[in-house]
């Protein structure tokens, strides 16, 4: 390829990239709402739409006392903000929130059973706070639209030069510098998400932990890892270290943590949320999830249950699992405070090796636990099969 | 969203948002062949009855919006032109069925503005994925499926009649439209691709109605429209492609 076609290609893109400068953005203020005519209003609206959707979702968690409680964590944070933000709680496995244009915020309740206390929960929702409050949304599409309206140009100038190839490398790097952008505005918003919850009194050296924690998970999933040149988000790695230098600077003595009343508030529901990721079966993710908690210490019986429940429907035999299971639903059911599914399902397991006697008397005392349980003729109907 | 681990896994909302669109784009594809307006319309077959008086006719508030096709082919949504556009298409199919020998009925909110009563929005979001399931089932032959090949008998189900109830009706009209418009760059864009002989899609619009028989949930009437050209931010445009779109309704 000749130089001056290249030179052709490059003059051409430097001067449309002149013309896609993106002006700087304002931070949203209070009862805000975008002018009709402009490109956020056109967010504003189909956002509008998908909250319409969310509200009536059957996945949204409606406990008022549960709302109440999460909301008023998130009004601590920002009472200017607090009457234009709509909370939803949604039930969905895995660790996550999420902040719509329009001050739409989900927080999903696999994210509810990960936190520990009130201060991890907070900075997560000063996180989520700061995506509405710098216009993220916004931002990233000004920024996607510049880039791929240069690019086109771009591409279409290379084609003409006869360096197509070239347009090629450009699309790659176009997509790396998008992701780019995103992973500055998830820092932002673990920088003033830390600022807030800081401000608001909640001890600073509680955010690192939920990196914590999710480094560990990554490692021990099984689902696949990206490469981070297309990730809309910074490492965990990145993101735990930042905020650990960040909290160091903090005297935070005093601050508050805020857990019992978090497991006061949220023990009712850990059952279900930890049903949840049971389903996805992804068990060394989910081990993960039990060690912290167990760590923590809040009701052990039922997470002897659960980590009993690991056991059983992973059943590799190299694993030993049923023996593990076993282990876990008998201190599960000594230690008490678990379901009484703990002792249907030792009935399973023993069932399954062959162990009928004590299958029996794990079946009768489950019948026995939950006489009005939905599944007791199907129980009875096991018990049968013994005679 | 906090977390990469879990921005994999999608809301159910948003889930719902990226399956309609993905729906629109396979029925984009069509578009490129449309060079103007075309219709193709279906009737169920279970007969409109015959009834005493005027049949009453429910209209739902339009779904409609209207975007700006960026340089590199994304699609902008436009506030100031959805709202225009709305209002256009309302007034249109207002003055379309008074035309008809029906009695209109229209939609009122609780609140008395233009949104849709949490009791009405679950027959509007079941609407909205029957209506996108008929488009792609019944409108792209390759994905027929075997049981719905030769007939047409797509219902929203007895729940419908929440709207029956509230409003007197026999029957309600849906009626969705999407509209784009290119923006300067697009132009650009597409009039270097013509130099070198490469065809790149513009602007297009795109609507569905359906008749729905408010007793059983049966989608009595379907039509679908497609077109490179029109405009529903302009209220004679949008009159004719109400127009079109309604031609064939059986009222």
């Amino acid at each position: 390829m000749s130089s001056g076609r290249i030179w052709f290609a490059l003059a051409l893109m430097s001067l449309l990239a002149a013309g896609c400068a993106t002006p700087p953005v304002v931070d949203v203020q209070p009862g805000e709402r975008p002018p009709l005519e402009s490109d956020e209003a056109g967010f504003w609206m189909v956002m509008d739409r998908v909250e319409e959707r969310v509200r009536t979702s059957g996945h949204v968690v409606r406990d008022e006392r549960l709302n109440a409680y999460v909301r008023d964590i998130f009004c601590q944070l920002t009472l200017d903000y607090c009457n234009d933000i709509r909370l939803y709680l949604v039930r969905s496995a895995y660790f996550n929130a999420s902040m719509m244009a329009n001050g739409t915020m989900q927080v999903w309740t696999g994210m509810l059973l990960r936190t520990q206390n009130e201060a991890q929960l907070a900075a997560v929702l000063g996180h989520e706070l700061t995506h509405y409050l710098r216009r993220h949304t916004l931002q990233r599409w000004r920024d996607i639209r510049a880039k791929t309206d240069a690019l086109i140009f771009f591409q279409l100038a290379t084609a003409v030069a006869g360096v197509g190839i070239v347009g090629t490398f450009a699309s790659l790097a176009t997509a790396g510098s998008i992701q780019a952008f995103s992973r500055d505005m998830e820092r932002e918003a673990d920088q003033l998400g830390f600022e807030m919850m800081a401000k608001a009194g909640y001890d600073p050296r509680e955010t690192p932990k939920i990196w914590e924690m999710m480094i560990a998970e990554k490692e021990a999933s099984n689902r696949p890892k990206g490469s981070i040149f297309f990730a809309s988000h910074p490492t965990s790695q990145e993101r735990r270290d930042t905020l650990t230098k960040m909290a160091a600077g903090y005297d935070s003595d005093t601050a508050k943590l805020g857990r019992e009343r978090f497991v006061e508030m949220t023990a009712r529901y850990r059952g279900d949320w930890l049903r949840d990721e049971l389903r996805q079966r992804d068990f060394g993710s989910l081990q993960v999830v039990l060690d912290y908690l167990m760590e923590a210490g809040a009701n052990p019986g039922e997470l002897q249950y659960f980590q009993g429940e690991l056991h059983r429907l992973r059943g590799e035999e190299e694993e030993d699992d049923e023996a593990k299971a076993v282990e876990a639903y008998e201190m599960a059911i000594d230690t008490g405070g678990g379901p009484p599914e703990a002792h249907r399902a030792l009935g399973l397991v023993y069932w399954s090796a062959g162990r009928k006697d004590e299958a029996r008397g794990a079946f009768e005392a489950y019948i026995e636990a939950a006489p009005e349980a939905d599944d007791r003729a199907m129980v009875e109907y096991y018990l049968q099969q013994f005679e | 969203m906090v977390s990469p681990l879990g921005a994999r896994r999608k809301t159910p909302a948003s889930n719902l948002v990226r399956g309609c669109a993905r729906i629109l784009v396979v029925v984009g594809a069509g578009l490129l062949a449309v060079a103007c307006t075309q219709t193709k319309a279906f009737l169920s077959e279970t007969e409109i009855p015959e009834r005493s008086g005027t049949l009453r006719v429910l209209l739902m508030p339009p779904d409609v919006e209207v975007s700006e096709i960026t340089a590199a082919g994304l699609s902008e949504p436009k506030a100031d032109w959805t709202a225009r556009a709305k209002k256009n298409v309302e007034t249109a199919l207002n003055a379309l069925l008074a035309e008809r020998d029906a009695r209109l009925i229209r939609y009122r909110s609780a609140s008395g503005d233009s949104t849709i009563d949490d009791a009405h929005l679950q027959a509007f979001k079941l609407h909205g994925a029957v209506g996108n399931t008929i488009l792609l089932h019944k409108y792209i032959p390759n994905l027929a499926l075997p049981t719905k090949k030769d007939k047409f008998d797509w219902s929203l189900g007895k729940g419908v009649t929440v709207l029956h109830d509230s409003f007197g009706a026999d029957y309600a009209l849906f009626v969705y439209f999407r509209d784009s418009f290119v923006s300067s760059g697009r132009v650009a864009v597409i009039v270097i691709g013509a130099l070198f002989g490469v065809g790149l899609p513009g602007g297009q619009q795109i609507g569905f109605a359906s008749l729905v028989d408010l007793q059983s949930g049966d989608v009595v009437w379907f039509n679908r429209l497609l077109s490179a050209g029109g405009d529903l931010r302009k209220p004679d445009l949008a009159r004719s492609a109400s127009e079109d779109l309604l031609s064939k309704l059986p009222l």
